[in-house]
């Protein structure tokens, strides 16, 4: 886990240096700004409507603890203190200790619960990622290549479909296939990682991740396309065309390199839509990760973990947003002078 | 290249066809349709009554065990109901529940949008972080995280009375609804404000609330329209994925994919006849919003 933090900082460290740290400082303030209201507000609509603090430590462990249990509770998070109090004690709790509460329904602390769900959450969200981009490239290629044509038709109804199909449907659909009906898949996602059980991991994984692929891939199709047909109208492909080069080496080399900012803003823009559909992914197919966590939470009121899951979250949201749009201006430095000039 | 492809979705409106496409036709027909059959289902006589179990010469049926056939159209469920008769009937929840707080998303996304779009300056500032923040918790998370709340608050608040389960989702959904439909209006607004017809309004003294209502909002409509329709599909669907997580009302098409799936070897018609009245409604209102946006050349109009 630590590990996984410290590769973290050290990439978004070398993206901030790479992108110009005045535009980086700038987008890092706003995004702090942003955790700061969003996590208080949390914390606000968590604790509200309790009429004294030990009703407060009641709701926030969930379940029945006894007397001294919740005193304990009052005192080692100062619930008797008024909210923004309570939300600068969190905060530190939060970043320096590590302390995300206790859930007295699971019997451990919080940051013990999430550790390994974060990790299944993120790899999700990643191979789903990966997935959508391995369809959605080629599919956008040969679309734009082929424009107008009968291919490019049906790719764009299947772009459409996909889109909007709910993943509830998408994925009850792909586990009764392939799961009841043909028993590729095992019907119970079991907790496992790639370097424990490599051949275990994929089948755990390849299908949730797969619901997830094909709207992201759909999105990403659609953003591709249309940059691609207008890169291809530009005077660089006509030249390179005019060169000789072949089709191949314009489409792949010239027009899609140009084109591929779009890709990256649609894995940015898409982000939020991912991670709640990881929530209903992990849940249909009992995976083990912050999602299917968050629902158990939310249904047996365990307060403590809904606040500091969805804390992580919002976390992990601003962090990757904020990757995302250093990237953009790393691989285009027009978007760093533009943003520098404005 | 371009003249012998009329119906092209990259070309500007003007050079389209206006004869509506099949698929509209279809889309509208399907949600006007579906409106009217779950308004009219309990007056129609070959719709059982969807809280009646499926009785054959007085006795209750056992789990799945009629399939889709001429005694239940589309089968049985896991307690014996009318899967055909469940599905139209739960229709009506998620039309009016996706309606109604589209409407509301509409009036305050579309207010906090012109605000911002329109009066710039420290009003913008703020109204553009309150969307930042909404955004940055993913949408169905937001969902989970209120509705529970909403549900606790009620106990300690007595003034909540009167906010059934439905009404929660309702607020929820149409909260996650503002974000998006702020910054899409406030981005319109913002061309539209400096373009001449508003400053010759404003040239000749006429009040802000006057220009917003007479020359900016007649302009801002169509996009409204796009997005509500696209937001439509989407909060249809967030609907039933709450209900899925057990966390929306029983009486939705969300429920009873999430009640029947797991015996999903024993009665697929449980469990696949809401999925597809799911998919085909979000599908409908996708497509109207689809070729709204292409009518009136929306950009962004993805939520």
């Amino acid at each position: 886990m630590l590990i996984v933090i410290l590769v973290g900082v050290a990439l978004l460290g070398l993206l901030i240096w790479r992108a110009g740290a005045r535009y980086a400082l700038q987008r890092l303030l706003q995004l702090i700004v942003v955790f700061v209201i969003v996590t208080f507000a949390i914390l606000v609509v968590m604790r509200i409507g309790a009429r004294n603090p030990t009703e407060l430590a009641f709701r926030m462990l969930g379940g029945q603890p006894s007397p001294d249990v919740a005193a304990n509770a009052v005192k080692d998070y100062h619930l008797d203190r008024n909210l923004v109090v309570q939300y600068l004690y969190w905060l530190r709790d939060f970043f320096v200790h590590q302390d995300l509460g206790y859930s007295l329904k699971d019997n451990q602390t919080v940051a013990k619960l999430l550790g390994p769900r974060v990790m299944t959450t993120v790899l999700l969200g990643l191979y789903a990622i990966i997935f959508g981009l391995l369809i959605a490239i080629p599919t956008a290629v040969l679309a734009a290549y082929k424009r107008d044509r009968p291919i490019d038709r049906i790719i764009n109804l299947f772009s459409f479909v996909g889109f909007g199909v709910p993943e509830v449907v998408l994925g009850v659909l792909l586990k009764l296939l392939f799961v009841v009906h043909w028993k590729i898949f095992p019907a119970v996602g079991t907790k496992m990682y790639p370097w424990n059980d490599f051949g275990g991991h994929v089948r755990n994984y390849f299908l949730p991740a797969l619901t997830l692929a094909i709207p992201l891939a759909s999105v990403y199709v659609r953003f591709l396309r249309s940059d691609m047909i207008a890169t291809l109208q530009a005077d660089f492909v006509t030249l390179a065309t005019a060169k000789g080069a072949s089709p191949t080496r314009v489409l792949w080399r010239h027009a899609l390199r140009n084109s591929l900012f779009s890709v990256v803003t649609a894995v940015g823009t898409q982000l939020g839509a991912l991670i709640g559909g990881t929530v209903v992914v992990e849940y249909l197919f009992d995976l083990e990760g912050l999602g299917s966590q968050l629902v158990n939470s939310v249904l047996s009121r365990d307060l403590f973990t809904v606040q500091s899951l969805v804390a992580v979250i919002v976390a992990l949201v601003v962090v990757i947003n904020l990757a995302v749009d250093l990237t953009y201006s790393v691989i285009d430095p027009r978007v760093r002078q533009a943003r520098a000039l404005a | 290249m371009n003249d012998e492809l009329p119906e092209d979705a990259t070309q500007p409106h003007g050079a389209r066809r206006r004869r509506p496409s099949v698929w509209l036709v279809l889309a509208v027909a399907w949600l006007a349709g579906l409106a009217l059959l779950t308004l009219f289902a309990p007056i129609i006589p070959s719709i059982r009554d969807p809280d009646a179990k499926v009785r054959i010469a007085g006795k209750v049926q056992a789990a799945y065990k009629l399939g889709p056939g001429n005694t239940a159209w589309w089968g049985t469920d896991r307690l014996g109901f009318d899967v055909f008769a469940r599905c139209i009937a739960y229709a009506k929840n998620s039309l009016t529940m996706g309606f109604v707080s589209m409407t509301i998303g509409l009036i305050v996304g579309g207010t906090l949008g012109i605000m911002a779009g329109y009066f710039r300056g420290w009003v913008d500032r703020v109204i553009s972080i309150i969307i930042d923040c909404l955004l940055a918790v993913p949408a169905l998370i937001l969902a989970l995280m209120l509705i529970q709340r909403l549900d606790d608050l009620k106990e300690t608040w007595s003034f909540l009375g009167p906010l059934t389960r439905k009404w929660q989702i309702i607020l929820t959904l149409s909260l996650l609804a503002v974000a998006p439909l702020a910054r899409i209006v406030r981005a319109q607004t913002m061309a539209l404000r400096d373009r001449e017809f508003v400053l010759a309004a404003r040239s000749i003294g006429t009040s802000n609330a006057r220009i917003i209502r007479r020359e900016l909002l007649p302009n801002l409509v169509p996009t409204m329209v796009t997005v509500a329709f696209t937001g439509l599909g989407i909060l249809v669907s967030a609907e039933a994925a709450l209900a899925f997580l057990q966390l929306g009302i029983k009486e939705s098409w969300g429920y009873m994919i999430e009640a029947n799936r797991k015996q999903i070897d024993k009665g697929w018609w449980a469990t696949l006849f809401p999925c597809l009245m799911l998919f085909l409604t979000v599908m409908s209102a996708n497509l109207i919003g689809d070729r709204l946006a292409r009518r009136f050349d929306t950009k962004e109009a993805s939520v």
